[in-house]
Parts: structure tokens; sequence; C-alpha cells
């Protein structure tokens, strides 16, 4: 919700996506954007993130409904798979697309 | 001090890239190409088709060792992925990319070889030499592998320059092996010093049976 005490001219700010601003997880979901798939080890690799960081990101986007973790087992090891969503692939655009547009409305 | 621009393009291209971090391509390649460099000792004996065909199951038994070690020693380490529409239709073009080249150096090896249109010797090893250039160069450029740039520099030189050992130094077998026996040693041992650093820099993580999820 908006605070009524934020000046107008700000207010775009506040209507940014906070599940996807936060960087780990941006960064997250760009990996997961431009592929069709990853797994943890993956995803760790590319982003630098510890298991437990990766692990309660992926929790918070899973819970938002932009990504989805597929469990497999290989062998006898599970193995999770995953996967950004349609409307994770849409929060991702607009998010992309309202950081363009306030970043360009400000001065220099 | 400006932030460096967020690419989506680079950041697809930069896990691309992470799976040839392993090295095991520049070995693979380095063994397919050090043929050229074996062959001509077995031609005597062989003849020249079977000291071609001999190569096929030892490339075999290779691409074995090199899926079997990408699956239990750089998998962990590295992760899978499934890649998006758009990079998969880059795979295809390069499948039949490699395809026509492979295709257009076979016809050129039959003609050489049954001496169908009397290629003179230079022009064929000139023709094979660029036909390397181009298969390597379109291969870096489609799969965004920039050692293979430096590779096909080599490669295609090879035939050229094991022409003019020949020619000046009567260095036997058109210098083939002195020239592809070169490059072969840089592309495995290019591919065993990256393989080294990969498995340095990625130690295995933790896997999912260690994580609270299961």
């Amino acid at each position: 919700m908006v605070d009524p005490h934020t000046p107008p001219e700000l207010r775009p700010l506040m209507d940014i996506n906070q599940v996807i601003h936060a960087s780990a997880r941006l960064m997250i979901l760009s990996y997961l954007y431009v592929v069709e798939s990853a797994d943890y080890v993956f995803l760790m690799h590319l982003t630098g993130l510890t298991w437990g960081n990766l692990s309660s990101h992926l929790t918070k986007l899973e819970e938002a409904g932009y990504i989805t973790i597929e469990k497999l087992f290989k062998g006898k090891k599970p193995h999770s798979i995953i996967h950004l969503t349609p409307p994770g692939r849409t929060a991702f655009r607009q998010y992309k697309q309202s950081m363009q547009q306030v970043l360009d409305d400000l001065p220099d | 001090m400006s932030t460096p621009k967020i690419s989506l393009k680079d950041a697809e291209q930069k896990a691309f890239q992470s799976t040839f971090a392993d090295g095991l391509w520049d070995i693979y390649l380095g063994c397919l190409i050090s043929m050229f460099a074996i062959a001509p000792f077995l031609t005597t004996s062989l003849g020249d088709f079977w000291s071609s065909v001999i190569f096929l199951p030892v490339w075999g038994v290779v691409y074995l060792g090199i899926r079997l070690v990408r699956q239990h020693v750089v998998m962990p380490r590295l992760g899978t992925v499934t890649w998006s529409p758009a990079r998969k239709g880059k795979l295809r073009k390069f499948s039949l990319v490699m395809f026509v080249v492979n295709l257009l150096a076979l016809v050129l090896g039959v003609i050489v070889a049954i001496n169908l249109l009397r290629v003179p010797g230079l022009v064929a090893t000139l023709i094979l030499g660029i036909l390397l250039l181009a298969g390597f160069t379109l291969a870096a450029y489609l799969l965004d592998f920039n050692r293979l740039y430096v590779y096909g520099l080599l490669v295609g030189s090879s035939p050229l320059v094991g022409e003019w050992f020949y020619t000046h130094a009567r260095i036997s077998h058109h210098g083939f092996p002195i020239t592809f026996g070169i490059t072969a040693v840089i592309m495995i041992l290019t591919g065993l010093l990256v393989f080294v650093k990969f498995l340095r820099l990625n130690p295995i993580l933790a896997t999912e049976t260690s994580s609270e999820e299961v």
C-alpha cells in the first residue's frame, strides 16, 4: 500500500515490485528469464549465492508464483529443476519496463 | 563512475559459455585433429581408407570417456540447464552448418583421392585449410566459443605450413605429422589446463541431499 506521505512525484518508486527488486532475486530471475530451466547447482554457479541463500530466495519467488520448483530424482538423490512461470515472466518484463521508465525520468 | 548496463543477452551468453569452461571440448577436438598427424604414418601399411577408418572406434572411446567425465565430474559442479528456444535454434543451425562443412570436406577428399578433377596438391591443401578454418570459425561464432577462433587459425594453417615444410625441408608426409601434431597437442594441453582450473575453481557444491528440503 502506498504511504500517503510519499510525494506524488516519487510514487512510481513505491510501485516497484519488491519481490523482484532484491538484488539476489533479480539475478536469479535474470538467468531464469534467458533459459528454459536450470537446477540449483547451475544457479548457484552463476549467481555466486550460497545454498541457503539461494534456497530462501527461491522460496520467496515460488510463493509469489514467479517460479516453479519441479522435484525430481537422479538415482536416489533429489534433483530440483527451476522454471520461470508465465506470470513470473510477465512480472519480470513489467519490472524491467517500470525500472527503465523510473530511471529515465530522473534528472542526471 | 558509470554503472555497467545489465544485459540479458550477456547473461545468457555467460550461462552458455560456462558449459565450455571445463575444457573437455578442447580435449575432444584435439584428439580429432591428432588423426591428421598420425594417419599419414598408417597409410603405408593400411592404405588411405583403413588408416582413416581405424580412428572411428578411437574417437568413439574418447567421446564416451568425455561423456562419462562430463556426467560424473563436471555436472555435479556445474549443474544442468535447458536452453531457451532461441539458443536451441542456434545450436540446430550449428549442427546444420557443421554437416555442410563436413560434407564439403568429404566431397573434396573423395575428389582428391580418386584424382577426379586432377586437382593440384597445393590447391587441395589450400582448400582443406580454408574448410578447416571456416568450420572452426563458424563453430566459434555460432557457439560463442572464442578459443575455437584460435584453434581455427592453427588448424587452418596446418596444411599450408606443413606443405611449406615439405617443400623447403623435405619433411615427410607433407609435414602433417608436425603441424597437425603440434596443433593437437596445443588443443589437448589447453583443454587439460582449463579442466584442472575448472576443478580447482568449482568444488562440488552441497548436494540436494544435504539441503533442508529433503
